[in-house]
């Protein structure tokens, strides 16, 4: 047990990640321990192929994967930093509007949701985009008919200024029942 | 001078719905002193049985009838009821139709006081229990959504539970307390004899929020889906708390003792009722379910099964003194999804509409036969003990939401503000549950009690009920978006869904949507392959709903183009010689039976027009009396712009499509669909036009894109009981692609008339040239 102390001590540096959240004590040991457990060859750092174990059954797994954990490695404190999008902060408490965190250097969820729609980051999301989506979504199960009739309505259901793909904007007015913000909280990682 | 005499003429039907209010009671009145009339003229009959008596011609025997009758007579004024204030447009938006109803009871209750000089006891709690309250419930529960349910079910468990336990000991104890302080041994009714257990029963029954009240009310203020849920929800989980709380002090009374075994078998009882009457609920829709997918052959009884199961559940509840409305609401929820994936549109529909209707009815009644028991039966007045009622009901409630708010937001991610609240403790209402239990209650107490309940229930619906939405507007409170669900949020809100259990799956945390995710995997895997029909058990839901929507677009295209948007989405349809055999065309049309490809242009576009309005004519007249023919209702929704806009737009397509519609000529340029319908004729191989095979037809958003629409309907009719399906199989024949899409045309065109036996029975023999 003092051994895990001292490493806890040792690996994470708390000003690099406190300063970006804050997180309590508790928290981030936690973290840390789930950070150990997936890192299974103790090399300190995460590979993709290791969250990729821990995401197989998921459909859109390797998007996540691949949005998120961009690097070839990750640490501890990027580990983090990047779950911390996901923490439910103060001021998406209330359920009227929610701005960007500027300060704790956090994305408004639904740009990070868009990002993950969006692979080629050029701000819209195309129909193949989509249909991509889609087919990691549904899999085997439909056609290839079904698959682009849904994704032609979705498109022509958002788009709202005719260029045959939904921009940020579109995909948020589209989203405006669904109270994004609050969905994109996980409760561990207050 | 139109307009006055229209006004005069709306002034008028107020006292028009008196007078016939007045008539209906006074014939009940006179009906009934008939009954007296004709039963004594049976018996002077018999004495004289040697004398002839001459053949009576008309006789009156009200006897057989009289209840059904009587039924009938009260059903018919509640409807009448309701019809009649829509028709005063400012009544309607001030007061809440609730509070009519009451009045209107308090009316006729009155009425027949005076006539008869009693009232028929018509909210007897059987009546009430087992006739009104089920449908309701079963509506509520069948349509409750599912989504906030499930998310808010810890706030609303709190509300529900310990809301009402809180509620029911605070009224009780204190009202205790105040019949001490207030006993006058020389008043009629003493307070002071009032013991604990009585005050704490009658505590447990003022407590409950009632889910019809809340129904009533809410559903005119359209308020947003989070607090509508919350408090609904509660109003539907507490009926297990006062079943509980009810037969306790009930027994306690009995019994006269109570001691700490009692308390600790009255928790595991609450614990019996609630989960039992979800097991039984479940289990019978599970039951329900499984019926469902054997009745593809069937189809018109389907929504007998839904009905009868639902009820079933609820008296098999009952029986055990379970919570007969956790039963119904378990009972519906878990049935829907299956049994909406194995019957047929027009099944849903029926549901959906019975559902409505039969609810609707018996809100309606419960408040008209709660003005008449208020008239009818004995009370006392005692301004001490009913003021008492009325403040400590409350604040009980202010306190109850406020204490449990304070500790619930510790634990909710999204966080229940002030206004919240107060809008939560306002839609406290108390309703007829209420009155039905106290109702019956044996003490001696029984006059004073049910003269409180009484007095609540008014207070909660004229006051509380007139006033909400006031302040609703008053308080800006966040209302109900009142658009539909796109088919982006149901991506959206998946692939959101996905993201998450990806997200907890690398925290290792065990959270919400781990937990979903496991139940929806368990479901897919398992139990739809049990409880569904055929291939459907393995359409994914997206897919489900996307359907869903295409037939109601389908239909609505359907209906209000007459068929002729679909021409212009197929652009070499409506050759003339095939359009008839099964339809009866009228005599005008037949020349263009023989037509012969050459015509005038002039005499082709007549015979368009001919046809087109012909089609609609007879289509109309399709609909023959037949026990197995259902007609498909449109989707009523902004149905009539929706016509205006395509007509207007079919007079467009039509003159742009007029230069080029030869009868038998492929189009090159054709829609997918097209191309893949003749693929599917043709041996031949065709090319399809543009990149991908994605539709290139522009799609302005007031109509749906008709092409799509179409050529899901081939997926889906596979299914016996969807009858829009286009049959994609036995075209081999064919030599024309013109010629498939007639047999398309005149399908949709059948679809109308029937739901029955196999919708491939006109695939004989080819179309003779």
């Amino acid at each position: 047990f003092y051994r895990t102390r001292t490493r806890t001590r040792t690996q994470i540096k708390p000003d690099s990640v406190n300063s970006v959240i804050s997180a309590s004590a508790a928290h981030l040991l936690r973290l840390h321990q789930r950070f150990q457990f997936l890192d299974k060859d103790s090399r300190g750092s995460l590979r993709s192929e290791d969250l990729e174990a821990a995401l197989s059954e998921n459909p859109i797994g390797v998007r996540i994967v691949g949005a998120f954990f961009q690097q070839e490695t990750v640490d501890f404190p990027s580990f983090v930093r990047i779950l911390a999008h996901f923490r439910p902060t103060e001021k998406n408490r209330t359920r009227d509007g929610v701005q960007p965190d500027p300060a704790v250097g956090r994305k408004c969820p639904s740009s990070v949701a868009f990002q993950l729609y969006d692979q080629d980051r050029d701000g819209k999301i195309s129909r193949t985009e989509l249909l991509q989506v889609l087919r990691e979504m549904l899999g085997l199960q439909v056609t290839e008919e079904q698959l682009q009739s849904i994704a032609e309505r979705a498109i022509q259901e958002a788009d709202l200024d005719r260029d045959d793909a939904i921009c940020f904007d579109e995909f948020r007015k589209s989203l405006e029942k669904v109270n994004i913000d609050h969905k994109l909280s996980v409760r561990f990682l207050e | 001078m139109a307009t006055r005499g229209r006004s005069s003429f709306c002034r008028s039907l107020p006292e028009l719905e008196l007078l016939l209010l007045v008539i209906l009671v006074l014939l009940n009145g006179t009906v009934l002193s008939l009954e007296a009339a004709s039963s004594s003229e049976i018996h002077t009959g018999e004495g004289n049985n040697t004398s002839k008596k001459p053949f009576p011609v008309i006789g009156i025997m009200y006897d057989d009838v009289s209840v059904p009758f009587e039924i009938s007579l009260w059903v018919l004024l509640a409807s009448l009821m309701k019809l009649g204030f829509h028709l005063i447009p400012r009544l309607s938006n001030v007061v809440p139709e609730s509070c009519l109803l009451i009045s209107v009871g308090l009316l006729v209750g009155g009425i027949l006081k005076l006539a008869r000089d009693e009232v028929p006891p018509v909210l007897s709690d059987r009546i009430f229990f087992l006739c009104l309250l089920p449908p309701i419930i079963l509506d509520a529960g069948y349509f409750l959504p599912i989504r906030p349910f499930v998310e808010n079910i810890g706030t609303i468990l709190m509300f529900a539970v310990v809301g009402t336990l809180w509620n029911a000991f605070f009224v009780g104890g204190l009202i205790y307390g105040v019949c001490q302080l207030a006993q006058d041994k020389y008043s009629e009714i003493n307070l002071g004899n009032i013991g604990i257990l009585p005050c704490l029963l009658f505590g447990s029954i003022i407590s409950a929020v009632d889910p019809v009240a809340v129904l009533a009310v809410f559903e005119e203020i359209h308020i947003n889906e989070l607090l509508h849920i919350l408090v609904f929800g509660e109003s539907l989980l507490n009926d297990a708390v006062t079943v509980v709380l009810y037969h306790l002090f009930e027994e306690f009374m009995e019994s006269g003792l109570v001691s700490a075994v009692d308390a600790i078998l009255g928790l595991v009882s609450f614990l019996i009722v609630a989960l039992g009457g979800v097991l039984v609920g479940a289990f019978y829709g599970i039951l329900a379910a499984f019926t469902s997918r054997f009745t593809s052959h069937t189809r018109v009884i389907e929504p007998l099964f839904v009905f009868l199961y639902s009820y079933m559940a609820y008296l098999s509840a009952e029986v055990f003194h379970l919570s007969g409305i956790m039963s119904l609401i378990a009972c519906g929820a878990v049935m829907r999804p299956y049994v909406e994936a194995n019957i047929s549109h027009k099944s849903h529909t029926t549901i959906k509409y019975f559902l409505k209707m039969w609810s609707s009815v018996s809100e309606t009644l419960i408040f008209i036969f709660l003005g008449v028991a208020t008239v009818d039966g004995e009370h006392h007045w005692d301004w001490i003990f009913i003021t008492a009622t009325l403040i400590l009901c409350l604040v009980a409630r202010v306190i109850g939401v406020v204490g449990l708010t304070f500790v619930i937001n510790n634990f909710r991610i999204v966080k229940l503000t002030t206004k919240d609240q107060f809008i939560i403790a306002y839609g406290g209402l108390r309703g007829a549950i209420a009155f039905s239990l106290g109702f019956l209650l044996h003490t001696d107490h029984k006059k004073i009690f049910l003269t409180a309940i009484i007095t609540v229930i008014f207070f909660t619906v004229f006051v509380q009920g007139m006033t909400i939405k006031p302040l609703v507007e008053l308080l800006a409170v966040k209302k109900k978006h009142e658009a539909k669900r796109s088919i982006n949020e149901e991506i959206h809100t998946r692939f959101l869904d996905h993201l998450l259990t990806g997200i907890e799956d690398i925290c290792g945390h065990y959270g919400h949507h781990h937990w979903k995710n496991k139940l929806n995997r368990f479901n897919k895997k398992y139990v739809k392959k049990i409880l569904i029909a055929g291939d459907r058990c393995k359409e994914p839901q997206l897919i489900a709903f996307y359907h869903k929507l295409e037939m109601k677009h389908a239909i609505r295209m359907v209906e209000s183009g007459g068929g002729s948007k679909l021409n212009s989405s197929f652009p070499s349809t409506v050759s003339m010689q095939n359009i008839q055999p099964k339809i009866q065309s009228p005599p005008s049309a037949r020349p263009a039976e023989r037509a012969l490809p050459q015509l005038t242009k002039g005499r082709e576009e007549e015979i368009r027009q001919i046809l087109r309005t012909n089609l609609q004519r007879t289509r109309q007249r399709l609909q023959s009396y037949n026990r197995h023919t259902l007609v498909v209702d449109p989707d009523e929704e902004g149905f009539d712009d929706l016509i205006l806009k395509k007509r207007r737009m079919m007079e467009l397509d039509w003159k742009i499509k007029e230069m080029t519609n030869y009868l038998t000529v492929p189009h090159a340029q054709g829609s997918p669909t097209m191309s893949r319908t003749r693929m599917a004729s043709d041996s031949q191989a065709y090319v399809k036009p543009g990149a991908k095979g994605v539709p290139s037809i522009q799609i302005d958003l007031a109509s749906p894109q008709s092409p799509d629409s179409v050529r899901l309907l081939d997926e889906v009719g596979h299914d016996q009981g969807l009858t829009m399906s286009l049959p994609s199989s036995s075209s081999r024949a064919y030599k024309t692609g013109g010629k498939d899409d007639d047999r398309d045309h005149q399908k949709l065109l059948r679809c109308l008339s029937d739901p029955g036996p196999s919708a491939d029975e006109d695939e004989d023999e080819p179309i003779p040239t």
